[in-house]
C-alpha cells in the first residue's frame, strides 16, 4: 500500500509566479538569455557612457581627421566630418533606444486604454471607436511623417516619438480589444458587476490583468519593430539631423557610395547593432510569449 | 401573506438579432418573499438566465421593458451608480461555473473582500481579512487561512463553489439568485452545496430565486416553482402542488421525461422537438402547441393567459385540459376497442 507516502497537513506548495515561469523559459532558452543579458549590456553601457560623454563635443566637426579609419585615437575611425564613430554610436545607440521604448511605452498605453475600453463597452462605442481606428490605419504612414518633419521646427526625441506615436498605437488597440471581447464574456467578469463593481474598476482590475499577459509579449516585440522604424526613417533622413545621432543617421552616411564602399568603419558597426538589438528583443520577446502560454513553454 | 422582496411586473427583456427585438423574457410577472424559494425550471434556451440577468441588470445591450421592483423601488432603468448600491449589498448572485466566475488572477481572499471593500468603506483591512476568513469558515471551507491566500486554478469546483457562494453572500444579501448553482458540480458535492444554500437563507432571511434544470433539486429546495417555457411562465405552484397536480402539458412532459428508477423502462420519454430559437418562436397562440402537434388545435387559446385553477396555482392556456401523452391516447383507444 501506498500508506507511507505522508502528506504533511502545513506543506504550502505555492504555485510558481509570473517571473519564475520567465526565469525557467530563458534557463531552458539559451539564445533567450544571452540575447537578454546581451540587452542589459548594451543598454547599461549606452546609458551609462552617454552620462560622461558629450554629445556637443562628439557631433563637432574637426576638419583635421577627416575620414580616419579604426586606429589608436579613433576606435571605430572617424566620418567625414572628423567625428568619432564610437562615441556617435553609443549615443546613437541610445538615442535610438529612447525612442524605441518611449514609442512602444506610449503606444501601449494609448493602445491598452483605447482597446479595453472599445472591447468592454462594445456595441455603438466599439464601432464609432473602430471606425475611427480605421481611418488612422489607412494613414500612409511614412508620408505623413515626412510632413510632419517639415512643419515640426525642433527636433527631438520627444517631438520625434510623438509623431510616431500617433501612427502607431492602432496594432495593439486592435489587439487588446480582441481579447477584451472574449474575456468580458466570462463570468468572472459578470460576477464582478454583481458585487457592485464599477466599470471603470472592472476595466482596470479584472479585464487588464487578464489580458496583460498577451500586451507584455506584443510589446516586446513592438520594441524591435520600433529600433527599426526609427533607423529607417533616419536612413531616409526624415528622422534627427546629424547633430542628434542614432543609429539610423549613422547608417545613413552608406548613402555615398564611396562611404559604402572604402569605409566600412562608419556604417557597419551601426548596421550590427540593429541587426543584434532586433534580434535580441525578439528572442527574448518570442521566450516571453511561450512563457505565457502553457501550451508552448520548454521550461 | 409573507413579505414581498422582489416584484417582476410584466418584465419584457428583448435582444436584438439583425436589427429586430426579440423578447427572450416575454411579460413574466413573479413575486419572491422574504424567506422563500422559488424555483424557476425549464429547458436550456427557455430564458432563465435572461430573466436572472435582467434582475441583476447585467444585460448591457438588452432592451428591458416593464417593472422591477425590489421592495418596492422600481431598479429597471436606474441609475448604473445606483444599480451598484443595491448589487453586492442587497442582491448577490451565484454563478452557474465555478470555473470561470472567479477571476484567476486574484487570490481567494481579494475576490471575497471585493465585496466587502466596496459597500464598507469603514472597515479595514485586518477587519475585512477576519471577516473573509468567517465566511471562508461557514461555506465550510478547510484551512481558511490558507485558502484565503490561493489562487482559483488551486482549488477544485466544489471548493470554487464555496468561494463563489461566499462571494454572494458577503454582505448578507436579502436577495440571493442562483443561477443553476450546482449544475457544473458532481452529485455528492451538488447536495452538499445545496445543503449550505438552504442554511444560509435560514441564517439570512433572505429570498431566493433558484434557477434550474433539475426537478429533484426543485423538489428538495423549492418553496414555489414557476415553470418557464420559451420566455412565459406556463405554470406556478407550490412545489406540493406542483409534483402531486402538474397541469400544463410542458410541466407533465417534463416530469414524464424523468428517467424512473422502479419501473423498467426501454426507451426514456423525451419531449418531441426542441427549444424553437428566439427569432423562430411563435408569439402567439400557446407557444408549446408544435411540441403536443396530437393535440387538437381548437384546445389551445388563441391568447393563452394565467389562469389561476386553485389557490396559489396558475396555468397558461386550456390546453392543460385535453392534453394526454400519446402512449395514454394509444391505450385508452386499445381499451376501447376491446369493450
Amino acid at each position: 500500500m501506498e500508506a507511507n507516502v505522508e502528506v504533511k497537513a502545513k506543506e504550502v506548495i505555492k504555485s510558481p509566479s509570473g517571473f519564475s515561469v520567465v526565469w525557467r523559459e530563458l534557463i531552458k532558452d539559451k539564445l533567450a538569455l544571452i540575447s537578454l543579458i546581451f540587452l542589459i549590456g548594451v543598454t547599461a553601457f549606452v546609458y551609462g557612457t552617454a552620462i560622461f560623454l558629450d554629445q556637443e563635443e562628439i557631433v563637432k566637426v574637426d576638419l583635421f581627421s577627416i575620414y580616419e579609419p579604426p586606429g589608436e585615437e579613433f576606435i571605430l575611425g572617424t566620418d567625414y566630418g572628423g567625428r568619432d564613430v564610437f562615441g556617435q554610436l553609443i549615443i546613437g545607440t541610445r538615442n535610438s533606444l529612447s525612442i524605441a521604448i518611449l514609442v512602444t511605452l506610449m503606444t501601449g498605453i494609448i493602445g491598452i486604454i483605447y482597446g479595453l475600453v472599445s472591447g468592454y463597452f462594445g456595441g455603438h462605442i466599439d464601432n464609432i471607436m473602430m471606425r475611427i481606428l480605421d481611418f488612422f490605419l489607412i494613414l500612409p504612414f511614412t508620408m505623413i511623417v515626412i510632413a510632419f518633419v517639415a512643419i515640426v521646427p525642433k527636433y527631438s526625441v520627444w517631438t520625434f516619438s510623438l509623431i510616431m506615436t500617433a501612427f502607431l498605437w492602432m496594432g495593439i488597440a486592435r489587439l487588446v480589444r480582441s481579447k477584451a471581447l472574449a474575456e468580458k464574456e466570462l463570468d468572472y467578469i459578470q460576477a464582478a458587476r454583481t458585487l457592485g463593481t464599477s466599470n471603470f474598476k472592472v476595466v482596470f482590475k479584472h479585464l487588464l490583468p487578464n489580458v496583460s499577459s498577451i500586451i507584455i509579449v506584443n510589446m516586446t516585440i513592438n520594441l524591435a519593430g520600433n529600433i527599426g522604424l526609427e533607423s529607417g526613417l533616419s536612413f531616409l533622413g526624415f528622422g534627427f539631423p546629424e547633430s542628434t545621432p542614432s543609429l539610423g543617421t549613422l547608417l545613413s552616411y552608406a548613402r555615398n557610395p564611396q562611404t559604402l564602399e572604402f569605409r566600412w568603419w562608419i556604417w557597419v558597426p551601426a548596421s550590427l547593432m540593429i541587426l543584434l538589438l532586433m534580434l535580441a528583443v525578439n528572442n527574448v520577446g518570442t521566450a516571453l510569449r511561450r512563457a505565457v502560454d502553457a501550451r508552448q513553454r520548454r521550461g | 401573506m409573507a413579505e414581498k422582496l422582489l416584484e417582476i411586473k410584466n418584465l419584457k427583456t428583448s435582444f436584438r438579432i439583425k436589427d429586430d427585438y426579440f423578447a427572450a423574457v416575454d411579460d413574466v410577472s413573479l413575486n419572491v418573499n422574504k424567506n422563500e424559494v422559488l424555483a424557476i425550471v425549464g429547458e436550456s434556451g427557455c430564458g432563465k438566465s435572461a430573466l436572472a440577468f435582467s434582475i441583476m441588470g447585467l444585460h448591457t445591450r438588452a432592451k428591458m421593458e416593464g417593472d422591477i421592483l425590489y421592495k418596492g423601488e422600481n431598479i429597471v432603468g436606474i441609475s448604473p451608480s445606483k444599480l451598484n448600491k443595491l448589487r453586492g449589498k442587497h442582491m448577490g448572485m451565484i454563478f452557474q461555473d465555478p470555473l470561470t466566475a472567479l477571476n484567476p488572477l486574484m487570490i481567494i481572499g481579494d475576490q471575497i473582500g471585493e465585496a466587502l471593500l466596496l459597500h464598507n468603506k469603514e472597515m479595514s483591512k485586518t477587519q475585512r481579512k477576519e471577516k473573509v476568513i468567517d465566511l471562508l469558515n461557514k461555506v465550510g471551507i478547510p484551512r481558511p487561512e490558507y485558502v484565503y491566500e490561493q489562487f482559483p486554478h488551486e482549488l477544485s469546483g466544489g471548493m470554487r463553489q464555496r468561494v463563489v457562494i461566499a462571494t454572494a453572500i458577503a454582505n448578507e444579501p436579502e436577495l440571493l439568485i442562483a443561477d443553476e448553482p450546482t449544475t457544473a458540480l458532481d452529485v455528492t458535492i451538488q447536495s452538499q452545496i445545496l445543503d449550505l444554500i438552504k442554511d444560509l437563507k435560514d441564517d439570512m432571511n433572505s429570498g431566493i430565486v433558484l434557477i434550474t434544470h433539475d426537478l429533484g433539486v426543485v423538489a428538495e429546495m423549492a418553496d414555489r416553482v414557476a415553470v418557464m417555457y420559451a420566455g412565459e411562465i406556463v405554470e406556478i405552484a407550490e412545489v406540493t402542488e406542483l409534483f402531486e397536480e402538474p397541469l400544463h402539458p410542458y410541466t407533465r412532459s417534463l416530469f414524464n421525461s424523468v428517467p424512473n428508477a422502479s419501473e423498467e423502462q426501454d426507451r426514456l420519454h423525451v419531449i418531441q422537438g426542441i427549444v424553437p430559437s428566439l427569432q423562430n418562436l411563435p408569439r402567439t397562440g400557446c407557444r408549446f402547441a408544435p411540441r403536443i402537434p396530437w393535440i387538437d388545435e381548437s384546445a389551445h387559446e388563441a391568447h393563452p393567459e394565467l389562469h389561476e385553477v386553485k389557490p396559489g396555482h396558475f396555468v397558461r392556456c386550456t390546453c392543460y385540459k385535453h392534453f394526454r401523452f400519446p402512449e395514454e391516447v394509444g391505450k385508452e383507444e386499445e381499451h376501447h376497442g376491446v369493450s
